[in-house]
């Protein structure tokens, strides 16, 4: 970490990826740093990623920290900053702070079977979890996806979703009937219920959109998850990124840095108001 | 002299028999003797109204949240907001018609003369007073204030410490309202736009070097605009703050919007704020004085919309909110406009 | 270290001080301000309190984080731009706004030091001038754990006796400002200690304003988070940014980048005070808003205050300077708020 939380280290976009097209376009972004800076992270944490002259935006570091070649960001086209970034090239330099906020706690989790749980583009920050945990499988027990989005052509990291089904069970899934679409249809929250994950000796991670956590939570629930069972990672506006702005605030805690990382049964303790 | 056991009644009364949602209007503040804006809506909170020198503020201000709520909720309340104005907040509903941002029957508004007084400045009163502790203001008879101290009771005459806008004002009786306490009186010591025929005197340079050192102070805290009843639009020109985005919003239209004026309070950003919300207020700022009187580092706001307001006199013979059934005025034109570029 | 200083000599005392740039209230129209004095003369310690608190000095509305430029769109330079070097010692300091620099302290520093804060905080020394009685009716120091000559934050603490001062050096800072000319200060003799004492003691019984169940406040306002209390203490409230830009406490900023030249790229990120009151404040790009309605700011600025700064630092982040309460311009008052709460059954 530098000497100055503010000030953004230099960093080379090597590879942009289309992930998604359309109006709430995808790319995931590979970064290099431009020079040696001893940045290291944990599964869950956070950059904050500058566009010099546009402004800062934080994103979760998609890749896992066994990847030394690269980091990975996979961003969403939202307003400002985010479509900046979509308007870069390769070769581009931005500028990244961090890493930030708390991270997975895997190594609570080895012995345990592993649901990740994810919805559009809440697939980018558990992805970093996933293959983090998935780098020393056999410390861990069964690996289960339930990912979906709106239309296949939503889905992010279509291609190692395939490659993954190599390692692990990947339950995919869209909204409504695709002609050629051969998994489950229908919402995230209804697949976790229909494919029934064993809460025996099993932690679930989820991210997504709002409303889909709130019924994935429901879901788990349901199927006799302990609130300290489920994770997810949530998000708030946020600047600057170590607690001091004051904005992203829940309750006390503050996402950038208490968070974003919460089980459910810690997350439920603060006021509800995000 | 108001007679504020009558308006009481009559307060009580529309409360009773439900012909408003709630009364906007004064009571006794929490620090002090200050007044501060009620929302009534029981007939037994009747009894904390109140009316003397420092109801200054101007209520029209919530109609302007009422309106939105109205807007936005599924079944349109049918019965309207009971409402205290003075004068100038009178004019302020009037503009407020003559935009069509409220409806005649959303208000219903009882107006109060200020007849030979009207509100007090509390800087003059610390002043004469020598910063001696206030625990009271009255209206007294005439144009007289009754002023308690810890030393007694003392009256103090009104054009000492009334407020500038109420020793410029041309609307001290507000003509229009459904039921008015108090009489129309002639008023013998105003004198209109005089704060700004005083500043006009000065040369351009030195004009400039005022308006400057005004805008170093300046800190963006907008307690102007959002006190004032005019200043209703979903997002401001000059900044996001009232950042009307939606789910819809694009991307690109979030990405391509122009940021008029940069968040820092810096003078040349601060002169972009407060040029372009005087240039807003043509033929609409009423001289309510809020705006002023909010200002915690003393600004004098009022001599901005003043130019304003008198230019839109002189050139279209137009006093904003006097007629509520008059157009616009920059949305509107007759064949006699001075200027012939429109013919 | 306790010294005596006449008030003819105090000139005397800040020419000694020429090393540092000096702060001292000055008036400005109707209200006073800190700004630097040049006149060892001109300064004056008989003054209220000011409109902007002392943060404006140590943590400005306006700060230049750093610089960027880009020659051909290519490569890009950053530079960080730290404040100054200038020493400075400020004069006339209520202690509720030094307690509140010392509370500023506790945010800025932690697990991440804010180097921008801590060179100007580390380069300023603070002289406070004790209240002998509230400086305004709106003041509350001692409902909040506080007191009108309370130390905490300061260098030194100085008390108007009259025709002298009483001061007291707090820390080494302080002990190195009292370290001039021999003859300039006497100690402190019995009959100062005493008239000190009797003078704060008197203080102390001035203050009318009480917030009742202060130390359960936490807990009393957790138990209000759902209740339609805040909606009814929000009615009248307009949004605007005066309680927060003008409380010693508040910290809350935002950053952003402003353009010189687009093309080559040429600017500066700077941070600037914001405020939880401003709607937008927590809007998410998306467009929503956790705390899109008024109760919701009304309650995020009274808890961040009264439930969870305390729950970080054992400490309300209020220090009772009354600001909020004087130049709110609808009569919002907080000491109203917390009192109610402590009642309010819904």
């Amino acid at each position: 970490m530098k000497d100055n939380p503010y000030l953004p280290e230099l960093a080379r976009i090597v590879e942009i990826k289309e992930e998604v097209g359309g109006e709430r376009a995808i790319k995931s972004f590979r970064t290099q740093f431009i020079r040696e800076n001893g940045f290291s992270f944990q599964c869950g944490q956070c950059a904050m990623l500058s566009v010099f002259g546009r402004g800062e935006s934080m994103i979760s570091i998609s890749s896992s920290p066994y990847t030394s070649d690269y980091h990975q960001f996979s961003i969403m086209k939202m307003g400002r900053v985010t479509t900046a970034l979509h308007d870069m090239q390769e070769n581009d330099i931005i500028g990244i702070r961090g890493p930030f906020g708390n991270a997975f706690p895997v190594d609570q989790w080895k012995g345990k079977n592993l649901i990740f749980i994810g919805g559009g583009i809440g697939l980018a920050p558990i992805w970093s979890v996933l293959h983090t945990a998935l780098h020393e499988q056999e410390d861990y027990g069964d690996f289960t996806l339930i990912y979906g989005a709106r239309t296949s052509g939503h889905l992010v990291f279509k291609d190692e979703l395939e490659e993954l089904r190599d390692k692990m069970t990947v339950y995919l899934s869209v909204d409504e009937e695709e002609s050629g679409w051969e998994e489950f249809v229908g919402f995230v929250p209804q697949n976790v219920t229909e494919k029934k994950p064993s809460p025996e000796n099993a932690i679930a991670v989820t991210c997504g959109p709002p409303i889909m956590i709130k019924y994935v939570i429901q879901a788990l629930q349901d199927l006799e998850f302990d609130d300290s069972q489920i994770y997810t990672t949530i998000e708030n506006k946020m600047k600057c990124g170590i607690g001091k702005c004051g904005r992203c605030n829940i309750g006390s805690h503050y996402v950038c840095k208490d968070g974003p990382v919460y089980s459910w049964a810690e997350l439920k303790q603060l006021p509800q108001e995000y | 002299m108001i007679d504020l056991a009558a308006l009481k009644k009559e307060a009580k009364q529309l409360l009773k028999d439900e012909k408003v949602t709630y009364l906007l209007g004064y009571r006794q503040g929490s620090n002090g003797h200050r007044a501060v804006p009620a929302f009534i809506r029981e007939p037994e909170e009747v009894e904390q109204l109140t009316w003397d020198p420092t109801c200054t503020y101007n209520l029209t201000r919530y109609l302007i949240d009422e309106v939105r709520e109205r807007n936005s909720s599924e079944e349109r309340e049918d019965r309207p907001v009971g409402i205290l104005v003075k004068g100038c907040d009178n004019r302020a509903i009037n503009v407020l018609l003559q935009e069509k941002y409220l409806r005649k029957e959303d208000v219903h508004v009882i107006g109060i003369s200020c007849e030979h007084a009207g509100m007090v400045d509390e800087k003059k009163l610390a002043r004469e007073l020598k910063n001696q502790p206030v625990m009271e203001i009255e209206f007294g008879e005439g144009d007289r204030f009754v002023v308690t101290t810890e030393e007694g009771k003392t009256t103090i005459s009104a054009e000492k410490i009334l407020a500038d806008r109420c020793l410029e004002c041309k609307a001290s009786y507000p003509a229009g309202a459904e039921v008015i306490f108090g009489d129309k009186v002639k008023r013998e010591f105003t004198r209109p736009y005089k704060g700004l025929q005083e500043i006009e005197t000065l040369p351009a340079g030195e004009r400039w070097a005022f308006w400057k050192a005004q805008f170093e102070k300046c800190i963006r805290c907008y307690a102007c605009r959002s006190v004032c009843t005019m200043c209703y639009c979903d997002e401001c020109v000059v900044d996001s703050i009232e950042l009307a985005v939606t789910a819809d919003t694009t991307a690109e239209e979030k990405a391509r919007k122009v940021r008029w004026a940069e968040r820092s309070p810096v003078t040349s950003e601060n002169f972009t704020f407060h040029l372009t919300r005087a240039m807003h207020m043509a033929g609409r700022c009423v001289d309510c004085g809020e705006c002023e009187r909010a200002c915690p580092v003393d600004i004098p706001l009022r001599l901005l919309y003043a130019k304003l307001a008198r230019t839109a006199d002189k050139m279209f013979d137009y006093e904003a909110g006097s007629d509520p059934d008059q157009p616009p005025l920059t949305s509107s034109f007759t064949m006699d406009d001075p200027g012939d570029f429109i013919r | 270290m306790e010294n005596i200083l006449t008030k003819q000599a105090l000139p005397r005392w800040i020419e000694q001080l020429d090393a540092y740039q000096i702060y001292a209230p000055v008036r400005e129209q109707e209200g006073w301000k800190y700004a630097i004095v040049d006149t060892p003369d001109s300064v004056t310690l008989d003054y209220p309190n000011t409109v902007l608190s002392l943060k404006s000095i140590l943590f400005p509305q306006r700060e230049v984080f750093l610089e960027f430029h880009s020659q051909n769109g290519r490569d890009l330079e950053v530079e960080e731009l730290l404040p100054g070097d200038a020493q400075s010692v400020i004069f006339g300091v209520r202690p509720c706004d030094a307690k509140a620099i010392s509370l500023m302290d506790k945010v800025f520093g932690g697990d991440y030091i804010d180097n921008y804060y801590w060179k100007r905080r580390n380069q300023t020394r603070l002289i406070g001038l004790a209240c002998n009685e509230p400086v305004s009716p709106d003041c509350f120091c001692n409902a909040v754990d506080g007191a009108p000559y309370s130390t905490e934050g300061l260098d030194i603490l100085m008390t108007d006796l009259g025709d002298r001062y009483f001061l007291e050096s707090v820390t080494e800072k302080g002990e190195e400002l009292l370290a001039v000319e021999d003859d300039l200060f006497q100690e402190a003799g019995k009959k100062d200690q005493k008239a000190v004492k009797d003078l704060r003691s008197g203080a102390e019984k001035k203050f009318e304003r009480k917030i009742p169940e202060l130390q359960n406040m936490p807990e009393i306002l957790a138990n209000l988070f759902d209740s339609d209390f805040w909606e009814q203490e929000s009615m009248s409230c307009i949004r605007c940014g005066i309680c927060t830009y003008l409380c010693p406490s508040c910290h809350c900023f935002d950053i952003n980048d402003e353009v010189e030249t687009a093309a080559p790229l040429k600017g500066v990120r700077v941070r600037t005070w914001d405020t939880c009151q401003f709607p937008d404040f927590t809007m998410h790009s998306s467009g929503h808003n956790p705390r899109s309605d008024r109760a919701a700011r009304l309650r995020q600025r009274v808890s961040h205050k009264y439930r969870y700064f305390p729950e970080q630092y054992d400490a309300f982040l209020c220090t009772g300077c009354g600001r909020c309460i004087d130049k709110c311009p609808v009569g919002i008052d907080i000491v109203e708020v917390l009192n109610k709460a402590v009642d309010y059954e819904g």
